[in-house]
């Protein structure tokens, strides 16, 4: 059977075996290569997207369970080429480094935000709890965060 | 097995380049029959899919996937946590994040809501089961085994036509060599008045396997000595199990964290550590004592 999908707003389907990953199908079906397939064990959070709303790790998500979901990627965040408030904060504190990381921690901090508008620094080192920077610039991408929520 | 809906894949059909398996399939099942008899019709080639967290990563351990597999996550029963006043039962495929918010108000369960809402991390718990937990042999650092096993915890294994209600100590046992087509569905926990706490000791201070875990339940006498005490240790040997002769060193005396700890080191030598590439097997031996004390403390401020 064909899993269907809503990925970024578009429907779209895959013939991919049941248990394919989903970040698979994102990336080798899709092109969506935003999520990455870094640990496959669900500890570093590359491959973090929204399914149905929840930040979800799509190496351990089988793509037929994906069915009927809305997935969405770090590449359908940001409407129109318009940076969300979070995209926009940590590129104002250059706290992107090598880029491994970061759809997952721009995913990961898009629900926080979503969840909890006036997030604390405790609330946004829990919530990127399971995002691993392999830079170690957790620091600047925890004060973008702070920055965000001042901002809203 | 049911027909509706089953992900199977023609192997033409198949893009071939992300699995060099023949391709299975996956069925969601709607209810806890038809769940049943999906494995019951799988026999051996089939497998129970809760959270996935551990089939998912079956490529990495080397372990092929079963050829089939049925999805528990949408079962309504499996999803459900029934609390009573003399016993809270908990569907097997609730969730870590799900188990955690729905004990916060319930202090005695402090030691399962602890285990449920700092394991692995924020996006594992939200997929995560319990019975995925307490069902997958492989997996010695489960935080909620320990945590269940000093709750006293029983639980209710279902197959088409069949039911039972075991301790949770025998289903470790038997679990290795559960048949296909059994099905653990529930986890019932008596209600008590017992002070309870979880002590796990992660290599980083979160995000991570434990390298040991205390889980603590102890009820005291009107002169504040310990009446009753269940303790069990999680992460330390491949199986997590009750610690025997600790409880009967500390029952009938007011419970001393420092003191428990002095009584632990003295019994610590009964474990046998399991080495890991992340740890040798001392380490999660020797950590034992120093999370007895913090169990301790833990409870008495409960």
């Amino acid at each position: 059977m064909v899993t269907s999908l809503t990925v970024n707003g578009d429907r779209l389907s895959s013939a991919a075996d049941p248990i394919t990953p989903l970040v698979d199908v994102l990336r080798e079906e899709f092109h969506l290569t935003g999520a990455k397939p870094v640990c496959r064990e669900g500890f570093c959070g590359a491959c973090m997207v929204l399914a149905d709303g929840a930040p979800t790790l799509s190496c351990l998500m089988p793509a037929a369970l994906a069915h009927d979901c809305n997935i969405r990627t770090v590449e359908g965040l940001a409407l129109d080429g318009t940076l969300t408030p979070i995209q926009a904060a940590l590129e104002a504190c250059d706290a992107v480094q090598c880029g491994m990381c970061f759809p997952g921690m721009v995913v990961t901090l898009t629900h926080l935000l979503t969840i909890k508008p006036g997030a604390t620094r405790d609330d946004i080192r829990a919530a990127l709890t399971g995002n691993i920077c392999r830079c170690t610039g957790y620091e600047r991408i925890v004060e973008a965060a702070l920055l965000a929520v001042a901002v809203k | 097995m049911p027909t509706d809906p089953i992900f199977r894949v023609d192997p033409s059909e198949n893009s071939g380049a992300m699995n060099t398996q023949p391709p299975g399939s996956i069925y969601v099942a709607r209810s806890l029959p038809a769940a049943l008899d999906a494995l019951n019709e799988c026999g051996s080639a089939g497998a129970p899919f809760a959270g996935g967290t551990w089939i998912m990563r079956s490529p990495i351990r080397h372990e092929p996937h079963k050829p089939h597999y049925v999805a528990i996550g949408k079962i309504p029963e499996l999803t459900a946590i029934r609390i009573d006043a003399d016993v809270v039962e908990i569907g097997a495929a609730v969730t870590h994040a799900a188990l955690a918010s729905a004990l916060t108000e319930l202090s005695e369960f402090d030691v399962l809501a602890t285990a449920a809402g700092r394991s692995a991390n924020p996006a594992i718990r939200t997929i995560a089961t319990i019975g995925g937990n307490l069902s997958t042999s492989g997996f010695a650092a489960a935080d909620c085994v320990p945590a269940l096993l000093c709750l006293d915890a029983e639980v209710e294994i279902s197959s088409r036509g069949d039911q039972e209600r075991i301790s949770l100590e025998r289903f470790l046992k038997i679990r290795p060599t559960l048949e296909p087509g059994r099905l653990l569905t529930r986890i019932i926990l008596p209600r008590s008045d017992c002070k309870t706490a979880h002590a796990r000791l992660p290599l980083r201070k979160a995000g991570d396997y434990p390298a040991a875990i205390v889980s603590l339940a102890v009820s005291f006498d009107a002169a504040s000595r310990v009446q009753a005490v269940r303790v069990a240790v999680g992460s330390v040997e491949p199986v997590a199990r009750r610690w025997e002769r600790l409880e009967a060193a500390l029952v009938g005396r007011p419970l001393d964290p420092a003191q428990a700890a002095e009584v632990a080191a003295e019994l610590v030598d009964e474990f046998t550590g399991r080495d890991s590439v992340e740890l040798p097997a001392w380490y999660r031996v020797s950590v034992l004592p120093s999370l007895v004390r913090r169990a301790a403390v833990a409870a008495l401020d409960s």
